[in-house]
């Protein structure tokens, strides 16, 4: 955390790297706000025929893509490599072929331009991602965090102080959207085309099971994907539109129900959404009218600072460089690193 | 005019820094460490040990496999990073090449092997030449089995070497007039990288950083799958 007395020089350029998954992205960014610059180049297209992430493919991609992807960071940041504080890679969770390219990258020109390298906990970044955005979010601050690969609701009680309210006990939300996507062979990734097809259809014409609303602040979407299953094998003719309208209503309503209370029970001010199905557009348009029905302030960062990029792990690289300075030129790649989570209260 | 070399291709990691005078420091390692870990402290290292500024590298060299993928990805990645960051070209060198080139003064024919796990080999064909060797096969990756075959085939004195005929030793070293080397020169070394890539590096036969391509003479097992399922 910032000493108040010893506050962080100012203009501390960090170039960050992230390739966890299917995106190869560099970005800079100064103190932690401000973006200078942030690609990110998707493999998607790569992977859309195997209906998933084909690791050994992600990892050949990001090393044809990662210095080029690098090289177009810096030109249109219009820095050079000595001029930055640090070089950032997220080193975990993710494919750990993919996490490997970034980080030896990032340690590599760490050691060239003779400034530190920091290791990045990928879903720290995407915690981070509000924040960059809107540095005036007040703590405690609760994040709902939903990707493909992560569920999670986490209470931002300080920087760095992360506490674990719940997560999902079986799929992830975007996973949840990817099965149902490919059980109504409508292609890959889910998200984007439930979500363009559910602006078609009725949310309210199928009642599907909104899996534990009530109860905590776990998750579970593997009945419900069952349910969306079951209702499409008894009704062949059912219009997809529908379903897809229905099934992201009940994700959607389960999600912020739960966000909503655990504001109200930590006594959190504001609410943010993180990772790639906060790209959801009826996620986000249901997150913003939390602001307007109750006293929580609601914040959705923009759709490519939700989706993975860089720019958020250049941010919680500067964070982490004030509390915990740089990292060991010796750190691997940890596909199942945690957050560093505070003991429940 | 000082070359950077980077080698991981195999179980072993390795580094060595070196020019017109040869090699004037090497790390290597086989066990221990993943790649991923070591490698950039074994560059800090081995660049303090031979008094280099890693500002005064004109030339990185990688071996560009074939290999194990994901350490291969590991020195690529780390190699081509710090010639985009030097601002430096790059030459590039295949792991067969480096395993052969100890072997440069005998007159045998010479089959460099990488084990490529899963019952495979890497394989390429060498024989001398007058300033060094000239590669006779394309590399290529074969079942014991099919390179016992070759071998045979070649009905000519013949060196095997590399850690993939090692895990196959008695297989090849029961065929007349082949003999296989020692584990000391099982694993292809960053000194070979940097002494092969110095003869280039005089022609001046350089690539960019982003123009490096491993030599991965496998495909994906999804896209072998994809292209051999039953509906297609
Ligand atoms: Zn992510």
């Amino acid at each position: 955390m910032t000493d108040m007395m010893n506050p962080a020089p100012a203009g501390q350029t960090i170039l960050g790297i992230e390739t966890s998954c299917d995106e190869t992205a560099a970005s800079v960014v100064v103190d932690g706000r401000t973006i200078l610059s942030s690609v990110v180049s998707s493999q998607v297209d790569l992977h859309a025929r195997f209906g998933g992430v084909v690791p050994e493919i992600a990892s050949r991609a990001h090393t044809d893509l990662i210095t080029p992807v690098i090289a177009q960071s810096l030109v249109e940041a219009g820095r050079e490599g000595r001029e930055l504080t640090a070089v950032a890679a997220t080193y975990g969770p993710g494919l750990v072929g993919s996490l490997l390219v970034g980080v030896s990258a990032a340690k590599a020109l760490a050691l060239t331009w003779g400034v530190p390298f920091i290791g990045v906990n990928h879903l720290e970044g995407h915690l981070y991602a509000g924040l960059l955005e809107e540095p005036d979010l007040e703590f405690p601050l609760v994040v709902l965090l939903v990707s493909g690969g992560h569920t999670m609701l986490v209470e931002m009680q300080g920087h760095g102080e992360y506490r674990l309210l719940g997560q999902t006990v079986d799929d992830a939300a975007g996973e949840a959207f990817d099965k149902v996507a490919r059980y109504l062979d409508l292609g890959y990734p889910g998200g984007p085309v439930i979500d363009r097809l559910a602006t078609q259809g009725d949310p309210t014409s199928i009642d599907f099971p909104r899996p534990m609303i009530n109860d905590g602040y776990e998750f579970s979407f593997s009945g419900l994907k069952t349910a969306v299953i079951n209702h499409v094998r008894k009704n062949p003719d059912v219009s997809a539109e529908d379903v897809a309208a229905s099934f992201q209503a009940a994700v959607v309503d389960v999600l912020l129900a739960k966000t909503v209370r655990a504001a109200e029970e930590v006594g959190a001010t504001a609410i943010c959404l993180a990772g790639g199905v906060a790209a959801n557009s009826e996620l986000r348009e249901r997150t913003l009218d939390i602001s307007m029905t109750s006293g929580i302030r609601a914040f959705v960062p923009s759709r490519s600072m939700c989706t993975d990029n860089a720019a958020m792990i250049a941010t919680a690289a500067w964070w982490r460089l004030q509390s915990d300075g740089p990292s060991a030129m010796d750190l691997g790649a940890h596909p199942n690193l945690k957050l560093p989570w505070l003991e429940s209260a | 005019m000082l070359i950077l070399g980077v080698e991981s291709a195999t179980a072993q990691v390795g580094c060595a820094v070196g020019g017109h005078e040869g090699v004037l420091a090497s790390t290597h390692s086989a066990r221990g460490k993943r790649h991923a870990e070591s490698l950039a402290p074994q560059i800090e290292f081995t660049l303090s040990q031979a008094r280099v500024d890693i500002s005064e590298i004109s030339v990185v060299a990688v071996d560009v496999g074939p290999g194990l993928f994901t350490g291969l990805r590991v020195g690529i990645s780390t190699a081509m990073a710090t010639a985009f960051g030097l601002g430096v070209p790059m030459i590039g060198v295949s792991s067969l090449d480096l395993v052969a080139f100890p072997l440069r003064h005998t007159r045998r024919l010479i089959a460099a092997t990488i084990d490529a796990r899963r019952g495979e080999v890497f394989t390429a064909f060498y024989r001398q030449v007058p300033g060094g060797l000239q590669r006779v096969t394309e590399p290529h990756v074969v079942t014991p089995d099919d390179l016992y075959g070759e071998l045979q085939a070649a009905s000519t004195e013949t060196i095997v070497v590399g850690d993939g005929a090692l895990r196959y030793r008695e297989k090849f070293s029961s065929i007349t007039k082949v003999e296989v080397a020692d584990e000391s020169l099982a694993y292809p070394s960053a000194n070979s990288l940097v002494a092969l890539a110095h003869a280039r590096a005089l022609r001046e036969d350089f690539v960019q950083p982003a123009q490096i391509q491993p030599l991965y003479l496998r495909r994906p097992d999804a896209e072998v799958n994809w292209q051999t399922r039953p509906e297609r």
